[in-house]
């Protein structure tokens, strides 16, 4: 019998794979929302009480150079440390909703605040459970950022939660320009590389002159991101010819690796003509 | 009530995948359900060993930003592989339970990588780099991990607590100066 049982589940799981690959890009996936809303009964517990602790905890190591120096005013300083370090807490993270706000109050679209509650727990995948859902406005496939920069965009919603997938994944193909849209044509895709911090950008044509330190914007063209979003900055060009296209490897702006708030912009690209809905690499009729 | 025992040691598993990442980037490379997967397949249950492998992995998928069913898929095999592999070798010692932990951490990764290029989702991180850690990692934290289940769950291993190395044989010495008389 066991035997049999392996086939099936392993079937089973084949199926779910081959199902999902084919939906990554478009589709919402049932079992992710799901297992996102149970999860999230227990994420966000558990950020809060980890973020406090490991505060405390950082209070305390700061203490120990205090009571080498001065025993008599130990507790006096273990107090006026404590507080100060979640004075100081309070302000960075004051420091970083503000500049949120200021986004939120700068930007064309309108702005969700979100907190990041949680990660990919496969070490594969750099995905993040950010605390807005459906419930808040979210929809598939909104662009999230920083005040720093563009972060992903949103591939599962769940009443409460939703799954946001970075810039810095090998398939998130942002459409992005080297320079101001207006003023430059030079047009590439952003795709992911094997460093966290580094994205490469592709199919930029070896004739335009490309120096690091340019910025780099998106497009608007990829029919998910709105055009002008800050990239990230040139860091390293690997010259093509006129042949062969530029190499340009650009350092995202958004801080990926440090960023604890975002923002999701509730943006929906324009609805496609039903003549480039007819075009053979666009999306299929019927599909979502 | 030892299945049930280890049902709870899954589910906390689980929960803890999902949230350690976040406490610490490095907790991350420990796959706790898969040590709990492994241990219910030593314990020479196939069928509870699969579904265990194929619940836990896609329970980690649902929160994953890979494919739904790679971890499943994975998983179970390597559960049904060790459980196999349980019913023809002794492996109640916990020295010889080292090397299938290792063993297990490193078909499951390389299944769970292989699958992901078979569907042109290549992950973007030092393939090596991230087997070695999670293969260091989860050997570890495995060998801590069933020494507390051992010790914790199941009544019968608690007994004979001695099989953990292989028994000296106790003979009776004779006495010489008796001999001499």
């Amino acid at each position: 019998m066991t035997p049999w049982l392996v086939i099936v589940l392993l079937l089973g799981n084949f199926m779910l794979m081959a199902f999902d690959a084919r939906q990554i890009d478009s589709g919402q996936r049932v079992i992710r929302v799901w297992g996102q809303t149970v999860a999230d009964f227990v994420q966000s517990p558990v950020t809060t009480v980890t973020s406090s602790m490991s505060g405390y905890f950082s209070s305390i190591s700061n203490l120990r150079s205090a009571q080498d120096e001065n025993t008599l005013l130990k507790n006096h300083v273990q107090e006026l440390e404590v507080e100060l370090k979640g004075k100081e807490e309070l302000a960075a993270e004051n420091q970083r909703l503000k500049s949120l706000l200021d986004l939120k109050g700068s930007s064309k679209y309108k702005v969700l605040t979100a907190r990041i509650i949680g990660r990919d727990p496969s070490v594969w995948f750099d995905s993040s459970i950010i605390d807005r859902g459906s419930l808040d406005g979210v929809k598939l496939n909104m662009p999230v950022v920083t005040n720093g920069g563009l972060v992903g965009r949103v591939t599962a919603v769940g009443p409460l939660t939703s799954q946001v997938d970075m810039i810095t994944r090998d398939k998130s193909g942002v459409g992005g320009v080297i320079g101001e849209i207006s003023a430059s044509s030079a047009l590439g895709v952003i795709s992911g590389t094997s460093k966290k911090d580094i994205v490469e950008m592709r199919y930029v044509a070896g004739s335009y002159d490309v120096q690091p330190g340019q910025v780099v914007y998106t497009t608007g063209q990829d029919g998910i991101y709105p055009a002008g979003l800050k990239i990230g900055e040139i860091v390293e060009v690997i010259s093509g010819s006129a042949t062969t296209p530029h190499r340009i490897f650009v350092r995202p702006s958004a801080g990926l690796t440090s960023m604890q708030e975002v923002a999701v912009l509730l943006y929906e690209p324009p609805v496609k003509s039903e003549f480039e809905q007819k075009l053979p690499n666009a999306t299929k009729s019927g599909q979502k | 009530m030892d299945n049930l025992k280890i049902t709870i040691a899954l589910i906390i598993a689980v929960l803890l995948q999902w949230t350690l990442r976040n406490v610490a980037e490095p907790l991350g490379y420990i796959d706790l359900p898969l040590i709990i997967v492994v241990y219910a397949a030593l314990q020479r249950d196939a069928v509870k060993a699969v579904l265990f492998g194929t619940f836990s992995g896609l329970a980690v998928d649902a929160l994953s930003g890979g494919l739904l069913g790679a971890n499943g898929f994975s998983k179970t095999l390597v559960a049904f592989v060790v459980s196999e592999l349980a019913r023809r070798v002794y492996m109640d010692n916990l020295l010889l339970r080292i090397p299938v932990i290792a063993g297990a951490s490193l078909l499951d990764d390389m299944l769970y990588y292989g699958l992901h290029r078979l569907f042109g989702q290549e992950p973007n991180v030092p393939v090596l780099a991230t087997i070695s850690y999670s293969l260091i990692a989860t050997t570890i934290a495995g060998t801590v991990i069933f020494l507390l289940l051992d010790f914790t769950l199941s009544e019968k291993v608690r007994k004979p607590k001695r099989e953990m190395f292989p028994s000296r044989r106790q003979t009776r010495r004779r006495n010489p100066i008796r001999l001499g008389k």
